[in-house]
């Protein structure tokens, strides 16, 4: 679903954050992406997402290889991968329900359908009873979950999330991550960057390292830190 | 491993796909119609800041507006003339007042002219006299050096200047014509006034459509800025350049047509003003006159001027500031 292979990105300024990255994730896959910070994870999701170009290497997502998709192409391809963000960057002048229907309006979902499926979404996530609220009136961890279901409503194949449990006490990011497995158990393709390694051990996933923008990877059980 | 399925990522056709256009364009329109309300919404959320926007287009748009007015009411007058231009023909000095009276009666027949009335060399050298309050002065002149001459009222149906001239030419080439003078001075005079307003105008408004546009342009750059962050969450979740636009090239139209709405309010009120102190003037010369208002196209060219100024000054803003805004 995702292959990266030889990839180099260096910046403008010439910091070159990732250095020949190569690994690929298969359909229906779970893996984290861990690293100090610094370490090329943040750039990476970006990637996926042509949120940034790669300067050298190949990515190809679902198919596609990235460097064909021109820029008035990005928003089309950006619909069918769900991204989750630490700082959930979510409307705050919007309601849950309008926050989570966006991926919807701007794809331009049959309006009908709009309504059924957003509740569906906060169903899933556990707030159906508070799409009518504000983000502000929500906790840290509901407010990331509005974030996950903003993320799944279009139904993506893949799904990305950076530091979804960074602001979180260690219980709420557990829920937060099992409910990635969720998606995943019904066969989205999930990719994680986060620097909580006692979480990741916990859920024995695949672990993909990065280190200075170097893949290190290693196998899901020998991670050493508890 | 990663399967290279092309069609992964491929829109989904979820629904049933004999709809799916009918779908999509309900959506469109939908969206449509969403973002006009927030629009108006978020307007009337801060009306004192609209009204002030608006107002400063309106201000900008009346001035062309008010001087095109003028320009058209000159325009009526110059057509209104109204049969008061003249022409003068003088006869040769060896015509006899009976060969020249005679001509004279001979040119009423004419279809192109309305009136004629001849003047004979005694009644002109009196009514000269008279007008100039020198008849001692003339008592020394030997003889009447005045010649016989006719007034020659043209036909109504010659406005322009051009008929007026034309049959001037015509009736000069007699042989017993000596010389003419067509009265049409003031006429010439308000034609070149009017050309010379009718590019003023054009150039005012010109230089004013284009502080609209620039007023309009950092008010919705102004209107993106505070924006940011909904921008770019927008294009992370796929939003296109259009969708994303559409708010702002509103926002551009909404205040353009509220400007244009202003202006014409505004042109109305000072047409009004104005007409008092110009029936007063008229009624000095015995006449009647008042400037007329805005008509039902001039208004409609009005608001599609404003309409399309402003969004105009959106996109140009959107354009240029939209695209710098990408998430990172």
């Amino acid at each position: 679903m995702i292959q990266f292979t030889n990839v180099d990105k260096r910046y403008e300024d010439g910091h070159d954050a990732l250095k020949q990255v190569s690994f690929s994730l298969s359909r229906g896959e779970m893996a984290f992406l861990t690293g100090h910070s610094g370490a090329g994870k943040s750039t990476l999701l970006k990637l996926i997402m042509l949120m940034e170009r790669a300067t050298k290497g190949q990515i190809v997502v679902g198919g596609q290889n990235l460097a064909r998709i021109p820029a008035r192409q990005i928003p089309y391809f950006r619909r069918h991968i769900g991204v989750v963000f630490q700082n959930h960057r979510l409307l705050f002048d919007r309601t849950i329900f309008d926050n989570v229907a966006l991926p919807l309006e701007v794809a331009g979902a049959n309006p009908r359908d709009i309504g059924k499926r957003v509740r569906a979404a906060l169903d899933k996530v556990g707030l159906l009873s508070k799409e009518k609220l504000t983000p502000i009136q929500l906790s840290g961890g509901e407010q990331q979950r509005v974030g996950i279901a903003r993320a799944v409503i279009n139904k993506p194949p893949v799904l990305l999330a950076d530091e979804p449990t960074g602001n979180l006490d260690p219980e709420l990011s557990g829920e937060i991550m099992r409910l990635f497995e969720q998606f995943n158990q019904v066969g989205v393709t999930v990719l994680i960057a986060s620097h909580d390694l006692a979480l990741i051990h916990d859920m024995r996933h695949r672990v993909i390292e990065l280190d200075q923008g170097r893949i290190q990877e290693r196998p899901a059980m020998e991670t050493p830190h508890g | 491993m990663a399967k290279a399925k092309p069609e992964a990522p491929k829109p989904r056709n979820s629904g049933a796909a004999p709809t799916k256009q009918a779908n999509e364009l309900q959506s469109y329109l939908d969206n449509h119609r969403k973002v006009f309300r927030s629009t108006w919404q978020s307007q009337s959320r801060s009306p004192l800041a609209s009204l002030f926007t608006c107002s400063v287009i309106g201000i900008a748009l009346v001035l062309p507006v008010l001087l095109a007015l003028l320009l058209s009411n000159l325009q009526a007058v110059n057509l209104g003339w109204d049969g008061s231009a003249q022409i003068t023909l003088f006869f040769e000095d060896n015509i006899d007042q009976q060969t020249a009276q005679d001509w004279s009666k001979q040119l009423e027949k004419r279809a192109n002219i309305a009136a004629v009335e001849f003047i004979d060399k005694d009644r002109a050298l009196a009514e000269f006299s008279a007008a100039m309050e020198m008849s001692t002065t003339l008592d020394y002149l030997d003889g009447n050096p005045l010649p016989h001459s006719v007034l020659v009222t043209p036909h109504a149906s010659l406005k322009s200047l051009a008929d007026l001239q034309a049959l001037e030419q015509q009736l000069a080439q007699y042989d017993l014509i000596a010389s003419s003078m067509l009265d049409v001075l003031w006429l010439q005079r308000l034609q070149a006034l009017a050309a010379f307003m009718e590019r003023s105008v054009w150039l005012i408004a010109t230089m004013l459509a284009l502080a609209v546009i620039l007023i309009l342009g950092n008010t919705i750059r102004l209107a993106i800025e505070s924006r940011r962050e909904e921008i770019i969450v927008l294009k992370l979740v796929g939003g296109t350049n259009a969708f994303v636009c559409r708010p702002f090239l509103y926002m551009g139209c909404f205040f353009g047509l509220g400007g244009s709405l202003i202006a014409i309010l505004l042109s109305q009120v000072i047409i009004a003003l104005l007409n008092a102190p110009i029936r007063a003037l008229a009624q000095s010369y015995q006449s009647q006159y008042e400037l007329s208002g805005l008509g039902f196209e001039s208004t409609l060219f009005v608001l599609v001027t404003g309409l399309v100024l402003g969004w105009l000054g959106a996109w140009l803003a959107v354009r240029r500031h939209l695209t710098e805004i990408e998430p990172n």
